[in-house]
């Protein structure tokens, strides 16, 4: 688990134009009616990778909240979704939340419990995707904008 | 005239396009409004039109098909221009289909959650779908209205309709429920699907604030124990104040 300000290894621009063809599932956010469509793909695509009702639920709950957190800070930015297939471990979602918004200027406290900047909100959004999810990571640059890479593995019954 | 041999063998035209009288009806119109010379607004409004029933009939597929094998054979062919009004068809067509989604979007509340008087001073509603903000706007609304206008004590939610609740959801339902709880009635929340709530306990979305119950069932029962619970006190009240234990009619006394 790691949330780091800055990475050298990754550049957010390149990951926001990273082609549509590489992920299975791969949504413009620019409408609150795209927050419910980025949903209902992932769900599918989760329940289709033969996740438990409980972890399709999770997922489709992250990107639910990646979703509308682009919709609320940045207006617009992408969903991108991609199964991961590995023999030993099984298969791997990997979710990417990327916008070209405003950034993040306090990571840290982006992702305390309860800090919000927008009035209607609870402010455990980005804290609850990462308890959500098995890994989590985010990038943010003020002024360029967010990533947040984030996944979860079948678990073996 | 560079498009009169053309207009000349729309027949021919048509014959190649469709096997089907209807289809062909269809294309012949089209054709020829768009080799028509005079480009003035009827003209072009009546290409829309040709266009636009074309469209509904054949699919956007078979008439590019159609369009490309024309453009091939008969190189007089106005493509540049046919193009651009197809774009503004399309456009136009597409600005309808948002109207009406719009429009059924604006029903949909409206017909999705109906509140419901279940038992005496008790309102019940069944939360449906995915809640958006408008939409949850307008329950929110609609509810606390109902809630004041029939002086309910109790108010049972059912959300077994909803597949998923994010903070957001999360977030309206927690401020529906203070401010019913505002006008002093009780909430009781029921419907709580096990996947959601483990994902709720994750995001930390607490509705500790409202009774919970297992089943429609047990929320029923528990409701109805806060109406008797109620009624019992106005009725200890009525005593105290008559000093009275029954009227002198039999009859119970409520204040």
């Amino acid at each position: 688990m790691l949330h780091k300000k800055v990475d050298e290894n990754l550049d957010i621009d390149r990951v926001f134009d990273s082609p549509a063809e590489d992920f299975d599932v791969f949504i413009r956010i620019a409408r609150e009616e795209d927050i419910a469509v980025a949903r209902q793909m992932a769900k599918q695509l989760a329940q289709e990778a033969g996740f438990s009702l409980a972890d399709v639920t999770k997922i489709a709950t992250a990107v639910s909240e990646l979703a509308r957190n682009i919709y609320r800070y940045a207006k617009q930015g992408r969903i991108m979704i991609k199964k991961l297939l590995d023999d030993r471990e099984g298969p791997y979602l990997e979710i990417i939340a990327s916008d070209n918004g405003p950034g993040i200027a306090e990571i840290d406290l982006v992702m305390t419990r309860g800090y919000t900047t927008y009035e209607r909100s609870l402010g455990i959004g980005l804290s609850g995707v990462k308890r959500l999810m098995d890994t989590f990571a985010i990038y943010s640059e003020v002024g360029r904008g967010t990533v947040v890479i984030t996944g979860k593995r079948r678990r073996k019954f | 005239m560079n498009s009169n041999g053309a207009v000349n063998r729309v027949e021919e035209m048509v014959q190649e396009l469709a096997a089907d009288s209807r289809l062909q009806g269809l294309w012949r119109n089209f054709l020829t409004a768009a080799l028509a010379d005079n480009k003035e607004k009827k003209q072009v409004e009546q290409l829309k039109d040709s266009l636009s029933l074309l469209f509904e009939e054949i699919g956007e597929q078979a008439f590019t098909a159609g369009l490309r094998a024309m453009a091939a054979k008969n190189p007089s062919l106005p493509v540049t221009d046919l193009l651009c009004t197809v774009i503004q068809v399309c456009g136009e067509i597409r600005r309808e289909n948002e109207q009406t989604i719009n429009n059924l979007r604006q029903m949909l509340p409206e017909l999705a959650t109906p509140i419901i008087r279940i038992w005496t001073d008790m309102l019940l509603v069944a939360l449906i779908g995915n809640l958006d903000s408008h939409w949850a706007q307008n329950i929110a609304e609609r509810l606390l209205d109902r809630v004041s206008a029939a002086r309910a004590k109790v108010v049972l939610v059912d959300v077994t309709g909803v597949p998923m609740i994010d903070t957001a959801v999360g977030g309206f339902l927690i401020e529906m429920f203070s401010a019913i709880r505002f006008l002093g009635t009780d909430v009781i929340l029921t419907g709580i699907k096990p996947e959601v709530a483990h994902t709720l306990v994750k995001l930390g979305v607490d509705f500790r604030m409202v009774t919970i119950a297992r089943d429609l069932e047990d929320a029923l029962r528990k409701g109805i124990a806060i109406v008797t619970g109620e009624k019992k006190k106005r009725r200890q009240l009525a005593w105290v104040m008559t000093g009275d234990k029954e009227s002198e009619s039999g009859e119970e006394i409520d204040i």
